[in-house]
């Protein structure tokens, strides 16, 4: 068995990238040492290239647990685009605090390794790995100011809920090997679709399965499982949380796409209403946690937990069948999805920028610090007011695009719980822009407080937050530019 | 031989050890001499008498000792596998044994720059 | 010779995960929720070990093989957070008021 090491290729320059960065913090000394972000940055950009060459190739290998597809190269790209962005706006806040910065960047350069291979697993064992190789250094670096007791107790959180959800995770697993006699998501599919009469299955397989889902709805914050994500996010270094709420927790999605659309899309029926009631439950929750907060970080926090219900909802109105309005309706669903993870990372990814940058040389992080931001930096206040237009999902802003694709992904087929959930998304979006708004109004209206800082950004966080509340505004303009490409992103389940 | 045969094998065993171990000890109490003293209730009898409970807090080090351990030592679950085909790799095989050799030797060098980033942040010092 | 019927390992491994995931729910000191969370893991290695041997293939005991070392670098993860924890906060109780609790 020849091994494809073309199609590693991406995996394998982070994997080198994470070795030379951990033996080039050893090496250097003293201020030299944050030298080792730009190497981290040349390393992506290699992965990125690599990505590119494979695009549009068909190719599988390790046994066909590791497959490139247009899927898989889709959410490669994200994810190592979300990471530029996130080594961009940890370059001055870990030089200047005196954190561990080799540490950090070997970590980091770990976790998105393990997000990078998420999306081409197509093997239950694969996605385990992947998945763990996301938390494990996610549980470090959020405790990486380890003098910090916030850090340690969110970090100790953290784990516990970590460890707990990978270990219920895995007795779905190992149940559904010991069901099917596979771990090939594809093999358990067929293994199900043949043993398996739909209104009857068997009620271990089916708890099986909600074991896995409840496992990744920990990853993703699902309700009710949420209560870690805001503590855990304001103890973290904010880098730290902007890397898990927007790129691990995508990653949580790719897999819980994988399991659910690629190995369990026969049993559809058992799943698909449970996450349909957790999706409302989810965006409910977040929002009307959002309204109370008084710290921004807890705030985005919130924000995100409820952005995850959103995320959700397409998977509520799934189909098991394999006609073709099922087929399609599945197809919309999962589009929905991967447009929505988009939006959510070029948006989410460019509030939390700002919030460093603000709290920079400061460390202001309250609500209350934001009043009058607009006069004493136009550039944050400006960029900031996009990202939080585009996150309510206002017009003119990627966030419209990517509520309206699951609205339309809810209504491929009309149906009444369909349309609750499409309900359900809109009241939501209306609660969110109370909050929102509040804070843009404090952005602009409200005169700053006596002696308040004037923000330094430093460069690169500034280029960040540019670059991304343009692309907010340009995919906004012209959403043609990322649904064309998202369009021949197919899911494809025979393989 | 049946599930309760098996079991049944245990079960004799079980009885013959309880059976061997009470003769051996009614044995010993009719022949020893009986001489009580509070000396022989002390934990030593002879030499030093222990200070403090048995609930002493370890060295912190120890820990990190343990954990570099823990982690070396479950890696090597992966050379087992690798052991048992590599015997039978030849240069004609696919994968050849030169391709696994090296395969393996990769996997052990990122292992070893693990060891050399503790060695160099001074955690294998006891100082 | 016959062997142990195959459901017998199934339910050994589903009494050790309840067992763990009681302690987990229940037990307030963090080492021995460590314990638990391990024994969760052994639970679920018994049954791919189980369902292995009734497929006759390996894919399971591969996926054992995964499990330990994962389970190693996270417990060795874990007991580094608590011994930091520790000197900060001198107990590994995890009911003591925390800062985090909103």
């Amino acid at each position: 068995m020849a091994i494809d090491f073309g199609a590693l290729g991406p995996e394998i320059a982070l994997a080198v990238t994470a070795l030379v960065v951990l033996a080039a913090d050893l090496s250097l000394r003293g201020p030299a040492k944050q030298l080792v972000n730009p190497v981290a940055a040349a390393g992506t950009v290699v992965a990125i290239a690599l990505t590119l060459r494979l695009w549009g190739d068909e190719r599988s290998t390790f046994g066909g647990t590791f497959v490139i597809d247009s899927l898989a190269l889709t959410f490669k790209l994200l994810f190592l685009g979300t990471l530029l962005a996130v080594l961009g706006i940890s370059w001055r806040f870990f030089a200047e605090g005196r954190y561990f910065q080799g540490e950090y960047y070997f970590l980091i350069v770990t976790a998105f390794l393990g997000m990078v291979l998420m999306p081409s697993a197509r093997d239950l064992l694969t996605l385990f790995v992947a998945l763990e190789t996301v938390s494990i250094p996610a549980f470090v670096m959020v405790g990486l100011r380890k003098r910090d007791l916030y850090s340690s107790e969110a970090s100790l959180k953290f784990f516990l809920i970590g460890v707990l959800s990978v270990a219920i995770m895995l007795l779905g697993m190992s149940l559904v090997y010991g069901f099917t006699g596979t771990t090939s998501l594809t093999g358990i599919a067929e293994a199900i679709a043949a043993t398996q009469t739909p209104g009857s299955e068997t009620p271990l397989l089916l708890a099986a399965v909600l074991l896995i889902v409840v496992g990744f709805g920990f990853k993703v914050s699902a309700v009710p499982f949420h209560f870690w994500a805001p503590d855990t996010y304001a103890g973290a270094p904010m880098p730290v949380t902007a890397m898990l709420a927007v790129a691990s927790k995508a990653a949580g999605f790719v897999g819980l796409t994988l399991v659910a659309f690629a190995a369990f899309a026969p049993l559809a029926g058992a799943w698909a209403p449970v996450l349909g009631v957790v999706a409302l439950a989810t965006m409910t929750v977040g929002n009307l946690g959002a309204l109370q907060q008084r710290d921004v970080v807890r705030l985005l926090a919130y924000s995100s937990v409820a952005q995850a219900g959103y995320i959700l909802l397409p998977f509520g109105v799934a189909r098991g069948g394999t006609d073709a309005l099922s087929l399609a309706v599945n197809q919309t669903a999962f589009r929905a999805v991967l447009l929505y993870l988009v939006a959510y990372a070029v948006m989410n990814i460019g509030a939390f920028a700002v919030v460093i940058g603000v709290a920079r040389r400061s460390g202001l992080r309250a609500t209350a610090d934001y009043a009058g931001l607009g006069a004493r930096s136009p550039l944050l206040g400006g960029a900031m007011t996009v990202f939080l237009l585009s996150l309510g999902g206002a017009p003119l802003t990627v966030g419209l695009w990517a509520k309206f694709a699951i609205v339309e992904a809810l209504t491929v087929d009309v149906t009444a719980f369909g349309l609750v959930l499409a309900a359900g998304l809109v009241v939501n979006s209306v609660i969110a822009f109370f909050y929102y708004l509040r804070l843009i109004r404090g952005i602009w209206m409200e005169a700053p407080a006596e002696g308040a800082p004037v923000p330094q950004p430093g460069f690169n966080l500034s280029l960040v937050v540019v670059g991304l509340a343009a692309l907010t505004v340009v995919l906004g303009v012209l959403p043609a530019l990322v649904t064309d490409t998202t369009s021949v992103v197919t899911l494809a389940l025979g393989r | 031989m049946t599930l309760g045969g098996q079991y049944g094998t245990v079960a004799v065993m079980v009885v013959f050890g309880a059976v061997l171990y009470a003769i051996i000890m009614l044995l010993n109490r009719l022949m020893r001499p009986s001489v009580p003293s509070p000396l022989k209730l002390s934990t030593y009898e002879c030499g030093v008498d222990a200070v403090g409970s048995g609930w002493s807090q370890m060295n912190i080090r120890y820990y990190v000792f343990a954990f570099l351990f823990v982690i070396f030592d479950v890696e090597a679950i992966f050379l087992f596998p690798w052991a048992v085909i590599f015997g039978d790799l030849t240069s004609s095989t696919t994968p050849s044994a030169l391709y696994a050799l090296v395969a393996m030797f990769l996997f052990i060098a990122t292992l070893l720059e693990g060891l050399a980033y503790a060695w160099r942040k001074g955690v294998l010092r006891w100082e | 010779m016959t062997a142990i019927p195959i459901g017998a390992h199934l339910i050994l491994a589903a009494l050790i995960f309840t067992v763990g995931l009681v302690g987990v729910l229940i037990r307030r000191n963090l080492i021995v929720l460590f314990m638990c969370v391990e024994l969760m893991l052994n639970a679920v290695n018994l049954t791919l070990v189980a369902a292995s041997r009734i497929w006759g293939a390996a894919d399971g005991q591969v996926f054992t093989f995964f499990i330990i070392v994962v389970a190693a670098a996270e417990v060795v993860v874990g007991l580094a957070i608590l011994v930091n924890l520790f000197f900060r906060r001198g107990t590994v109780d995890v009911d003591v008021p925390s800062l985090l609790r909103s």
